[in-house]
């Protein structure tokens, strides 16, 4: 072999002498990358996404089923409310240690939750807790949560809420302990002890032997961090990583050459045209429902997501929330045309195109958007996409100088994450009522929710407030899209669903093993 | 001596002027840290989002933020991140070793086969050899960073096997080894386009001062072809390639942000992206600082070069 070769060659051995893949039970997973990530924040309290990881190190009271329609312990071994609903029993499992080897008891739910409760904690959930007037430790394993009024929700909520231990942050300021190091090198419950962080590069952690259930299977799981989806879905196809979220042309292109194993799933995420309820061209029914009625929403289903999508018809997506008496808006252009010219269109328009806002950034989108501009023009509607990112998106609708937009509204497990999105007394500042939506028959339903524990009867309500939404169109639905998880060949006993946020749902990360 | 220190008082409005526009774009733009915080799901009450605006220090006016920013900066002190509190220069200290060991390698890989394929071009002028070098050329000036890195991981990582998929070190090692094998890709994505430039700037500089009389003397005195093109005609035609090296450097700062990116590298590009995407004003203001400073450096050390390789360049 002449000697330029023999160099060449010598190099590339080196190159590939070097071990790329992790060792065998080592599972590394990009777990933050796609929309349930939330890469590189490790305060749980501030984060409404990234759950998928917490919950490897970290434990919750409750936890859904991976088909998110049942809650079930993780934590808590059971709760029960009062006759009156105003107070609420949780009873912990026993045997539960944090990672320093310290008992887990009422007194650390107790700091927990005054913790999300507290303004300075900055956390996310305190509206989820709104209801919660005080939380009482009854022995080492009960607490008594006070009601101010009757609340069903909280088991829902507690999904999202890590608990935290109060002997190693009872001294620390709450306000402080939002951007605390302590983040960084946390002490959990969950079935993985936090060992390392490289900024950028990974964190890594190991199997907690005193896990509650049992020793987790994999010695190691690795949170790798990708900037970039494509870059994760290459590191997945290379052998490199066990796991990441893929977009539908991953998935479509691994069809011709399967190397994965593909594992898709509602998102859980209505996907919706929102109209500035305040804007006087959209309080007119007929002008929402022409537009609705415009919009081949079948097709864009059929050509774009390639089947991927199941229509939606009202606010609500889960079945059994969902009536079978909806009206199904099916494409009609020349009912649509009449619709506007009833209402007159052309003079609410005044011939302007109207600018429709999205912080979707990705190809997918940007193809529906196409296809609705070039659909809404066929009734005579000229709409002007505009792509921004998310803090943008969030100033410009915060402050209701925006017509329509094109978002996604995370739709359960529980119907009660929409009550600040529905609700009139929610509209910004104050919520996230973004499109300003006031129907006081709708504020009622979204009460009586809250309150009704017969899980019958609380059906019927959303059953209700799905046909009301459906009827009234104060946003227009569209669909919910699948959403995509890759797992390597040699992956055993993983559990995995889009949901949003990336999680609160029991995964038993300690089955999880490799071949 | 007195030349250094007048490119510096000359540097320091410079700098100034960079870092004030920097810190009126980036609060010009739309959406705050809180904005960037709570994402369009999540509900934080208006109390709350006010009581992080001040705490922030989002409520004070424009130009005293900024005074108080400089006045931090004089001490030493760049800030705090927004998003997580932890230390700005740390998270840029932290930084830099990687972008620096990213930038260097595209650098010097780069100068080294740009210049090879330079002289080999201007050697072969008008030769099919040198056509082929400057189609290829063209079509490397051409190609972003970002679609080299993509098809360089998908050649080389994927299909081939012989680089990793990106990142910066294999979890559980991080020898110098297994971090060389994760820079070849992202050095190499990140200095096509330099390497193209140089090609082109070398293989003209040489045709014109091969193209020059003492050439031609060397030639008829008898020196051996590689010794006329190597002592003779290269010396001449190092200036414009310093001055294309120095101003490289820049852009390869800039490529950064995109090779880092598409290679997951843990580098001051995706600091910086972060950084934006968060809105982290201290932190953006930070990385604009340090990379003003890195550039105006090299710009000064590219000026000291020239005296050295010419000196009938005289420093004043």
């Amino acid at each position: 072999m002449p000697v330029k070769l023999r160099l060449l060659a010598g190099l590339l051995s080196v190159c590939a002498a070097v071990p790329f893949a992790a060792t065998a039970q080592t599972f590394v997973g990009a777990f933050d990358v796609g929309p349930g990530g939330n890469p590189q924040k490790f305060n749980p309290l501030v984060a409404p996404a990234g759950f998928g990881f917490y919950n490897k190190y970290f434990s919750t009271l409750t936890l859904y089923d991976v088909g998110l329609q049942k809650i079930s312990g993780d934590l808590a071994e059971s709760w029960a409310y009062a006759a009156d609903g105003k107070t609420l029993t949780v009873k912990l499992r026993s045997g539960v240690k944090w990672h320093d080897g310290k008992p887990l008891g009422a007194r650390d739910v107790k700091f927990t939750l005054d913790l999300v409760r507290h303004p300075d904690s900055a956390s996310v959930f305190a509206g989820r807790l709104e209801a919660v007037a005080e939380v009482k430790v009854v022995d080492e394993l009960t607490l008594a949560i006070g009601l101010k009024s009757p609340d069903v929700t909280l088991p829902d909520a507690f999904t999202s809420i890590m608990m935290l231990p109060e002997h190693l942050l009872a001294k620390m300021a709450p306000k402080d302990l939002r951007n605390a190091d302590w983040w960084k090198s946390p002490v959990g419950s969950g079935p993985f002890r936090w060992i390392k962080y490289l900024p950028d590069q990974y964190v890594e952690l190991e199997a907690n032997k005193d896990f509650h259930r049992g020793r987790p299977k994999l010695d190691k799981l690795v949170n790798r961090y990708f900037k970039d989806v494509s870059s994760a879905a290459i590191a997945l196809q290379a052998g490199e990583i066990q796991h990441t979220y893929l977009t539908l042309d991953q998935v479509k292109e691994n069809q011709s050459h399967a190397v994965f194993d593909v594992v898709s799933g509602p998102s859980n995420v209505l996907n919706y045209i929102g109209f500035n309820n305040g804007d006087p061209r959209f309080q007119d029914i007929r002008v929402r429902r022409a537009l609705l009625l415009a919009i081949d929403r079948a097709a864009i289903v059929k050509s774009i997501y390639g089947g991927n999508a199941r229509l939606g018809n009202c606010v609500l997506t889960l079945p059994k929330y969902v009536p079978g008496y909806l009206e199904r808006y099916e494409t009609n252009v020349a009912k649509a045309r009449a619709l506007l010219e009833e209402a007159g269109w052309s003079k609410l328009s005044k011939g302007e195109p109207v600018e429709l806002l999205t912080y979707y950034s990705d190809q997918l989108s940007k193809d529906v958007l196409a296809a609705i501009q070039a659909m809404l023009a066929g009734v005579g509607v000229a709409v002007k996409p505009r792509f921004v990112d998310t803090p943008t998106y969030s100033q410009i609708v915060d402050a209701g100088k925006f017509s329509l937009v094109f978002a996604g509204q995370g739709n359960g497990p529980d119907p009660s994450v929409l009550n600040t999105v529905l609700d009139s007394n929610y509209a910004p500042p104050k919520g996230l009522n973004r499109m300003r939506i006031s129907i006081p028959e709708l504020d009622k339903l979204i009460g009586a929710g809250q309150q009704e524990v017969d899980e019958g009867k609380r059906a019927e309500v959303y059953k209700q407030m799905c046909k009301l939404t459906n009827t009234q169109l104060p946003l227009l639905p569209l669909w919910t899209a699948n959403r995509f998880g890759g797992f390597a060949r040699n992956v055993q006993g993983a559990l995995w669903t889009p949901a949003p946020g990336g999680g609160r749902y029991q995964d038993y990360p300690e089955r999880w093993s490799l071949r | 001596m007195k030349y250094l220190l007048n490119r510096l008082l000359v540097n320091v409005p410079t700098l100034f002027a960079i870092l004030v526009s920097v810190f009126v774009l980036i609060n010009l733009a739309p959406g705050d840290p809180v904005d960037a915080f709570v994402p369009p799901t999540a509900t934080l009450s208006d109390v709350q989002k006010e009581a992080l605006r001040h705490e922030l220090g989002l409520d004070r006016p424009l130009p005293v933020r900024f005074a108080m920013w400089v006045q931090q900066v004089a001490q030493g002190d760049l800030g705090l991140r927004y998003k997580d509190g932890s230390k700005v220069l740390d998270e840029i200290a932290r930084r830099v070793p990687p972008t620096l060991m990213l930038a260097c390698a595209g650098l010097l890989g780069g100068s080294l086969l740009g210049i090879a394929l330079g002289i080999v071009s201007a050697r072969r002028a008008n030769s099919a050899l040198d056509h082929a070098l400057s189609l290829l050329s063209y079509l490397a000036i051409s190609s972003p960073a970002f679609l080299v890195g993509i098809v360089c991981l998908y050649l080389f990582a994927l299909q081939a096997g012989w680089f990793p998929a990106g990142g910066y070190s294999t979890p559980g090692r991080g020898d110098w080894r297994d971090i060389a094998a994760h820079l070849v890709l992202p050095a190499g994505a990140l200095s096509i386009q330099f390497v193209a430039i140089l090609t082109r700037y070398t293989r003209a500089g040489m045709l014109e001062a091969l193209d020059q009389d003492f050439i031609r003397t060397a030639t008829a005195r008898g020196v051996p072809a590689h010794a006329v093109v190597l002592r003779h005609a290269f010396p001449n035609a190092l200036i414009p390639l310093v001055t294309v090296i120095g101003a490289s450097f820049g852009s390869l700062l800039g490529g950064a942000v995109f090779v880092e990116t598409v290679f997951s590298w843990p580098g001051m590009g995706t600091l910086f992206l972060d950084g934006i995407e968060s809105r982290d004003y201290p932190l953006i203001m930070g990385i604009a600082l340090f990379m003003a400073l890195a550039i105006l450096a090299v710009n000064l050390l590219t000026d000291i070069v020239y005296s050295w390789i010419d000196p009938r360049i005289t420093l004043r």
